[in-house]
């Protein structure tokens, strides 16, 4: 699944990659549809793809009434697994969504998960099967590893120079490892303060500084960390 | 009190209690992790400790250290790759290197990175483990070269055992998936503490350990959850220098 996802997924836009990791899950998982949506407050709320109508039901629901557990999955950054949408304790958090869900469609079980980088959440993957259930323990981690990767491919998007773009050799996030690297964490949140904005804006400056120096990204942290390179507004 | 306990036995007991303290409801386990390895260092009289969980991929990712000595970090990191850590996460059993300079043909990277830093000549790695198979690892480095006492293992694998119920408790074991969720979650709200760690460093002009220094004093002074501060400092508009005036 993990794989289906990848393939060829360094130039897919945000979109394609919603379709992708959609169809990665109803194809490698027990489930019987799937939807991706971004709820960021920068963003407009949108389902980027939804497999079929039910599963953009389930999406519609959720953004009229500010409710249930794709909106509980992005607001807490973690996931959110309903196995059965007909037991009270489990659905007891969001009642109005949970009967709403009843009165039009046939779920039993709903898993949302969260498409996080630290503190920002770029989209929630929403799962739904007719029948109740849990998903299989070797399930759940591969579909963990596709959230994670498809979260990373975003915010590679998202941050990518306007000029390396289209450019082959654009610093591709999850086959170097940079994401992993604490530097990169500390450097942006220094960066996001000195330019006061958030960190999606942190790193995309601090990619495309790099990109301009023809340096690594890690370099780039290592020398904002040790204060060797400092952020301002008028730094192109 | 009994006159007869010595010191560190008076000292691990509290360390467990305060342990204990720590694990009520709703705790914050990356905070819980952190506790843990300071009070590892201590009490097993290690130069540095510092506890590795294995990520989505396989991978191991440092999430809690006893000083955020950049070198240390890099070392945790490094195992990723080879050590003395992934031996002990991929069997599952403590490893013990009394000796990083006997252990070069073993780990011939990371003891070149141990000895170009001079600072570590053993390192003891615990596993963390969970029905028969290891999710991370505890580490324990000593300046000094030398085997830690039977004792002292004892007492740091009880502490890794902490570690491990730690994470898997932080909500109701329901489902065996459990697992997976705490591990992307501490590994998320990592990522979250080193940016709020850069927007403190960057606000009050300390270097990172001091940053986390304030960000801790902070949490712990006003009983609030770790990750919760760190991400309010970084998208939730909380002004760092709240944290500072309490400095």
């Amino acid at each position: 699944m993990t794989r289906a996802v990848l393939l060829g997924s360094r130039d897919a836009d945000q979109r394609a990659l919603a379709e992708r990791l959609c169809r990665a899950c109803v194809d490698g998982l027990d489930v019987d549809g799937a939807a991706v949506s971004v709820l960021t407050a920068r963003t407009a709320r949108a389902t980027l793809f939804s497999t079929d109508p039910t599963a953009d039901l389930l999406e519609e629901l959720q953004f009229s009434l500010n409710d249930g557990a794709c909106i509980e999955a992005a607001t807490y950054g973690a996931p959110v697994m309903v196995p059965d949408m007909h037991h009270g304790t489990e659905t007891a958090r969001w009642p109005v969504f949970a009967a709403a869900v009843a009165e039009r469609a046939t779920i039993g079980a709903l898993f949302a998960l969260p498409l996080q980088w630290g503190a920002v959440n770029v989209g929630v993957l929403d799962l739904y099967r007719v029948l109740p259930g849990g998903l299989t323990v070797a399930g759940y981690a591969d579909l963990l590893r596709a959230v994670d990767i498809v979260a990373l491919l975003v915010i590679n998007r998202l941050t990518v120079p306007a000029e390396a773009a289209d450019r082959e050799d654009a610093d591709g996030w999850p086959e170097t490892g940079s994401a992993t690297h604490y530097e990169v964490h500390q450097a942006t949140g220094m960066v996001l303060a000195q330019l006061g904005v958030d960190p999606v804006v942190a790193l995309a400056r601090m990619r495309a500084y790099a990109f301009a120096e023809q340096r690594l990204l890690v370099e780039i942290a290592r020398d904002v960390v040790a204060r060797r390179l400092r952020f301002t507004e008028d730094m192109s | 009190m009994n006159a007869e306990l010595g010191d560190r036995e008076r000292r691990i007991g509290r360390a467990f209690v305060a342990l204990a303290d720590t694990m009520v409801d709703d705790y914050d386990v990356i905070d819980l992790l952190d506790r843990l390895v300071g009070y590892s260092a201590d009490l097993l009289s290690a130069d540095a400790a510092g506890l590795v969980l294995a990520d989505n991929r396989g991978a191991l990712r440092a999430v809690a250290a006893s000083s955020e000595d950049a070198e240390l970090m890099e070392l945790l990191q490094l195992q990723s790759d080879e050590g003395p850590c992934l031996d002990c996460y991929r069997r599952s059993v403590v490893v013990r290197v009394d000796d990083i300079a006997e252990a070069a043909h073993r780990w011939p990277a990371f003891v070149a990175a141990l000895e170009n830093r001079g600072a570590f000549r053993s390192v003891h790695a615990l596993p963390l483990r969970l029905r028969g198979q290891a999710i991370g690892a505890l580490n324990l480095f000593h300046h000094a070269p030398g085997p830690l006492p039977e004792d002292d293992l004892v007492l740091g694998q009880a502490l890794a055992d902490v570690a491990t119920i730690g994470i898997l408790s932080e909500r109701l074991i329901r489902r065996g998936e459990v697992v997976n969720e705490q591990l992307q979650t501490a590994l998320n709200s990592r990522v979250v503490i080193e940016q709020a760690k850069g927007v403190l460093a960057q606000h009050a002009g300390v270097d990172m350990n001091e940053a986390f220094d304030l960000l801790r004093r902070y949490v712990r002074a006003n009983n609030l959850r770790l990750a919760d501060v760190a991400r309010r400092l970084t998208v939730g508009g909380l002004d760092p220098a709240v944290l500072l005036v309490s400095r």
